[in-house]
């Protein structure tokens, strides 16, 4: 069940005229029949119990797509100002896979910008990201993430499918597949943000069944596709409309005693619901003028990562699963000095301020919130084609960071190592498939046993691979 | 079902071998070299060799318990060469100095006198393995077809052979058949099964009242010789085929190849046999004297999804869809490494994708010139010629992906076809080519296309397949109940020589199920089965289906009589909300059609894969990218607030309402009939009546207080002469009846 807002939806169905007459969604012919095995059909998703006890209830993702430079970021290297202008060394050359970078011998380039230590742990932070350098205490960095392909839209799919091709579900998917709803009004998985380079399918089903998708909350027109009624049509008609809907149906399900009609009939007022909920959870306007300050939004209406970070507070506190949100677009092939101050504009203050506002609300122990993107970039640079602009970082593979905090994760923690290039890890690696392992083991899911059958196989999301990386934990 | 040999506990054979004189095995007869092996050889291997490589166990994929897959080798390697024992990577192995490689990998290494031993034995032919399939135990799936009689029951039950069958299995269990759905019932299932169409209000009538005992036989023929029967089983055929209007991946690049739909719906209108439907898809351009048709038929293969970077994952695409659709197995596991329980090895999996890695996608104009690279227009307002996809050939080399890896390539390979199937017979000793394949594809001698095709054709009009597992016919899938059943449909579609006029006749098939009793029961649960079969397996009744994405659209469309009937040509552009174009790498046009074009049937929206029409993913329409043999049939509140509110529902809701008022209907009562009949083919019952009504007085009151709400309600093509009031609340009503569970389910 809901965690957090009884009181509210006690209060907008207690003073609502319009909620729905419950209809009866026993099997008729199934006494014994429970939610659950209506759920089991095709219905709307009912709570499942994890395979083991849960450190993280809930999934805040916040994905950086296009890949932040995690050595201006968060992985200092003094050796590549010391170094900058020098060739890159032959060993790594060998090691190092571009995605672009044609030259044969790029050189080094030192990072434009100052880092101090932070916190009572001290962690590194580069001087573009001072909000977040105020909640090092509160999280941990893993310095040593690692991924399969140096193209954008087959990252973003590895990360978020566990798969380098089109075609498998998202982790959003598997777990709503594995741990079903506790939100009455809204989907289990939601989404958030800009596009992806591989669009919906980083939050699609794959071959699970579509009950399981990614709903978008779109930036423009209804939040959620249709949610809106149509023109002359006030929320007492639509009541009235989908009461005899359902009444209709019902006696249809009396007749053919088929659990698909009673599935539909809990579809439709799930959507009733959705359509009173999902206004409610934008009205940021009912949040404090401390608390948009606090995530630096001016607007509230304006779509924005600082708006979806707040949204995704609200859907944790009403008991959605999995809320992903992307922010476009960290791929600074060029002109980094440029790009990336202001997508760290874009992403600092709210991010920290989420983090923030969910452990003051006593939330953050039971969210895992994630911080990072599909992949990383070189400490060489990467020369424009125009001479007029200037350089960026290419895409690195072998090493990049990613931010963790809640959910059981240590706090004021750092994991893993490069070298002092920072383009090789000298510590384990922690490869996607460890990653995926170990966001499912956070929500109690065992990544082995968590498995679909189609065609003939067991699939899972890390396939054959992945390790939990139980260090991330306190 | 696992073979094992045995393997002995104890060696003890191997102290004979030092004993027995080795005789000169090349001056042996035949008998004798057979006894060779039996007395000498055979007892190194299985004391050596089988504990890793033979039966169920094929480590790297190499068994030394078959002739075929002995000398085929597992993925590193050819095995045994008969004659030539220095090439043989068999010999290389148990001869190696180098830890990592040698075999056996744990225990003493082999003896110089048995090592003396195998490579004679190579030299001289390596004779006495056993062939391979007659040996083994074979799955049930890969045997040739049986020809069941069908059971001989007392019963006037069925109506053909299909429901003796049936109740067969029904008298084991001591279940009865279900009742025969209503007349109503029956005709809406037929429509929806057989076009994706409601049946018209006076077609239903016509059928209730009709008194002759073809009534029913008439319906089916009208309805297979309609030519929306090739749309409804086309679009069944393009979810297969993987079709969209666009390239995939990233970049998405739009591509015309809505000619090959249109083929499709054209082949199946005419009854083409279904073995020159597939072999004309698969290698029409390699037909003699090809036809411009025969060619365009081609572009089944070229629907692959298609990135210049990476033209090897379309060749392996067409591979997996070949394995999936035709013999129902999953292939792409053999991709990096051959497979203890798959009957495909590694090998054999690059040697079907050497047919493939031939092929070459081209565009063709409807005259039959090639005329790729496509000409780029001119300016905007130039549309492009039309065109479509073509597949031709040219030679390639092929080379065995070294665990999967592009990059890494082993040893080249040849087309050919799997070993546990039938052979391939081939033309002209040239390299086989994907006509051969094709003809392979449909020869009397495969087993599991004819089952897996007819098992997808009783998926279609049940629901689920007499096999559930509709794309995995594999060692692991057990038996299925109605074996003998799948047997039967699968020699009547075939045709011969039974009925050697239908021969491979997709509609004969057809008739004959829709005509069975079987296909006629009700499709209510049944209290007295939830117990002992919940999930249908007897067949004691049908099942309800929810309807296809294109096919709701379709019916709301048709049930408010604004369905373009027209059929074939260019996608087209229907309404569809902002935004879903946005951020593409490659710009997308989406400017909505006009006219006719904006209200023609699902099946001819423009699918941008990566992008497509909303309506489509939410109500599980197939996503292009691997061929989709079942659909989800999915349940979700978004599908609710789309029915509801989405644009172009409302808009079938208004014009339904129009329709309702010019039906000029003497009363409320006659209206709320005009409205059941039209979208659900059959009159309401008393309680729904009530239902209907209440809400319909209830919005005449709170409508008659705002005109403005009715002006909206009722859109912009309101009927003058009439009050706006009495308008929007039919819409209101009608609204709601195609919000019903039953208007999108086929009974």
């Amino acid at each position: 069940m809901n965690r957090h807002l009884h009181s509210t939806r006690r209060r907008f169905f207690g003073t609502s005229a319009l909620s729905l007459a419950p209809i009866a969604l026993n099997s008729l012919f199934r006494q014994q029949s429970s939610a659950a095995e209506i759920d089991s059909l095709s219905g709307p998703l009912q709570a499942r119990t994890p395979h083991y006890s849960a450190r993280a209830k809930s999934v805040i993702f916040l994905f950086q797509t296009g890949g932040p430079s995690q050595m201006d970021l968060f992985d200092p290297k003094p050796a590549l100002n010391r170094r900058d202008g020098e060739d890159f060394p032959d060993e790594f050359l060998k090691k190092v896979q571009f995605a672009q970078i044609q030259e044969k011998v790029p050189q080094i380039w030192g990072s434009p910008y100052r880092f101090s230590q932070h916190g009572e742990c001290g962690a590194p932070m580069s001087e573009l990201l001072p909000h977040m350098a105020t909640i090092v205490d509160q999280v941990s960095f893993v310095h040593t993430m690692k991924t399969d392909d140096t193209n954008h839209m087959f990252a973003e799919l590895m990360m978020n499918t566990g798969w380098r091709q089109f075609g498998r579900p998202s982790i959003g998917s598997w777990v709503s597949y594995g741990l079903g709803s506790e939100s009455q009004d809204l989907p289990a998985f939601l989404v958030l943000g800009g596009a992806p380079r591989s669009k919906a399918a980083n939050y699609g089903n794959g071959f699970l069944p579509s009950k399981y998708q990614g709903t978008k909350l779109r930036n423009s027109g209804d939040a959620i596709l249709n949610l809106s009624n149509p023109a002359g049509y006030t929320p007492q008609r639509q009541a009235n409309s989908i009461q005899t809907i359902n009444a209709l149906n019902r006696i249809r399900y009396e007749e053919n005693g088929d659990d698909e009609v009673a599935a539909r009939i809990a579809s439709y007022e799930l959507a009733f619901r959705m359509q009173a909920a999902a206004p409610e959870l934008l009205e940021l306007n009912k949040e404090t003028p401390e608390t948009l300050r606090q995530y630096g939004i001016d607007d509230p209406a304006r779509p924005t990562f600082a708006r979806n970070c707040l949204l995704a507070r609200r859907l944790v506190e009403r008991g959605v699963r999995f809320i992903q949100i992307f922010n476009t677009d960290w791929d600074h092939h060029t002109a980094l000095a440029t790009g990336l101050p202001n997508m760290c504009r874009v992403t600092d203050q709210p991010s920290a301020a989420l983090i923030k506002d969910l452990a003051q609300r006593g939330l953050l122990d039971d969210t895992l919130v994630i911080w990072g993107g599909e992949l990383g970039r070189t400490p060489v640079a990467q020369k424009s084609m125009n001479p007029n602009e200037a350089v960026g970082r290419d895409h690195q593979i072998n090493a990049f960071t990613m931010m963790f905090a809640g959910g059981g994760v240590k706090r004021g923690s750092t994991l893993g190592a490069t070298n002092d290039l920072g383009c090789v890890p000298i510590t384990d690696s922690w490869h996607v498939y460890d990653l995926q392992a170990t966001i499912l083991h956070a929500l109690g899911l065992d990544h082995k046993a968590l498995t679909y059958r189609y065609q003939g196989r067991d699939f899972r999301l890390t396939d054959v691979h992945g390790n939990v990386k139980h260090e991330l934990f306190a | 079902m696992i073979f094992r040999f045995p393997i002995p506990l104890a060696v003890a054979g191997l102290g004979l071998l030092f004993i027995v004189e080795r005789i000169p095995a090349a001056d042996l007869p035949k008998a004798s070299r057979e006894q060779q092996y039996k007395e000498q050889i055979l007892p190194i291997l299985q004391a050596r060799c089988y504990e890793c490589h033979a039966g169920s166990e094929q480590e790297s994929g190499f068994r030394l318990d078959t002739r075929h897959r002995a000398l085929v080798g597992g993925d590193s390697g050819v095995a045994i060469i008969p004659g030539n024992p220095g090439e043989s990577e068999f010999l290389r192995r148990i001869t190696s100095t180098d830890e990592s490689e040698w075999m056996p990998p744990e225990g003493e290494r082999l003896s110089s006198s048995e090592i003396a031993l195998l490579t004679d034995w190579i030299a001289e032919g390596a004779s006495g393995l056993p062939d391979s399939i007659a040996e083994q135990p074979t799955h049930w799936a890969f045997q040739p077809i049986s020809r069941p009689t069908p059971p001989p029951v007392d019963s006037t039950w069925p109506h053909n052979a299909v429901d003796s069958f049936i109740l067969d299995r029904l008298r084991q269990e001591t279940i009865e058949p279900s009742a025969t759905a209503s007349r109503e019932t029956l005709v809406r299932r037929l429509y929806l099964d057989l076009l994706g169409l409601l049946p018209p209000r006076e077609r239903v009538t016509t059928f209730i009242r009709a008194g002759d005992p073809d009534a029913f036989e008439r319906l089916v023929d009208e309805l297979l010789a309609s030519p929306h029967y090739g749309e409804r089983w086309g679009r069944h055929w393009l979810d297969l085929a993987r079709y969209a209007d666009s390239t995939g991946y990233e970049s998405d690049q739009p591509r015309q190849i809505w000619a090959y739909r249109d083929w499709v719906i054209n082949a199946l209108n005419r009854d083409l046999p279904f073995s020159d439907f597939v072999i004309e898809q698969f290698a029409g351009d390699q037909i003699p004297n090809a036809t411009v048709s025969q060619k365009i038929a081609t572009g089944f293969h070229c629907n692959a999804m298609f990135d210049g970077g990476v033209r090897w994952e379309a060749v392996i695409d067409r591979v997996n869809t070949t394995g999936s659709i035709f013999l129902g197995l999953t292939l792409g596991c053999a991709q990096c490494h051959t497979h203890k329980t798959d009957p495909v090895t590694q090998r054999e999996f690059y040697s079907l994708f050497a047919y493939f890695n031939a092929g070459y996608v081209r565009q063709m104009d409807f005259a039959g010139n090639l005329v790729d690279p496509p000409p780029s227009p001119v300016d905007k307002t130039t549309e492009l010629p039309a065109t479509t996809l073509i597949m031709t050939y040219s030679p390639s080399t092929t080379h065995l992906f070294v665990r999967g890896d592009p990059r890494n390539h082993g040893e080249q390979v040849t087309s050919g076809v799997p070993a546990f199937l039938h052979d391939l017979e081939t033309r002209d000793d040239q390299p086989s080519q994907r006509l051969d394949l094709a003809r392979w594809i449909m020869a009397d001698d495969n087993p599991l296309t004819a089952r897996v095709t007819t098992n997808r054709v009783w998926q279609r009009f049940f629901g689920l397949g007499l096999v559930k597992t509709e794309n995995d016919f594999g060692v692991q899938t057990p038996l299925p109940i109605h074996s003998s059943l799948l047997d039967f449909l699968s020699i009547y579609l075939r045709g011969k020589p039974t009925h050697p006029i239908h021969q491979w006749s997709t509609k004969h098939l057809h008739r004959l199920i829709v005509s069975s009793a079987t296909y006629r029961q009700s499709s209510h649960i049944r209290r007295d089965l939830l117990e002992s079969d919940p999930q249908n397996h007897w067949w004691a009744r049908q099942n309800r289906l929810r309807l296809e994405a294109e096919i709701i659209r379709d019916i709301a469309l048709d049930a408010a009589d604004l369905l373009t009937p027209k059929i074939g040509g260019a996608s087209v552009y229907p309404a569809q909300p902002d935004g879903i174009l946005a951020g593409r790498a490659t710009p997308a046009q989406w400017e909505p059609s006009t006219g006719e074009d904006r209200l023609r049937r699902g099946m001819y929206t423009w699918v941008w894969r990566l992008t497509p029409h909303p309506h489509l993913p939410l109500f599980d329409a197939p996503d292009g990218v691997t061929a989709c043999t079942r659909r989800d049939r999915s349940n979700v509140p978004v599908q609710a607030l789309t029915l509801l509110n989405d644009p172009t529902f409302v808009e079938c809701s208004q014009a339904l309402g129009r329709r309702v008022i010019r039906t000029d209907s003497a009363s409320d009562s006659d209206a709320i009939q005009f409205l059941f009949q039209t979208c659900l083919s059959r009159l309401p019952s008393q309680q729904e009546h009530k239902l209907i009504e209440q809400l319909l007085n209830q919005q005449r009151q709170t409508l008659a207080l705002s005109e403005s709400e009715c002006q909206l309600i009722v859109g912009e093509s309101s009927l003058p002469h009439i009050s706006l009031t009495e308008q929007a609340a039919w819409v209101v009503i009608a609204r709601s009846i195609q919000n019903l569970d039953e208007f999108f389910t086929r009974p």
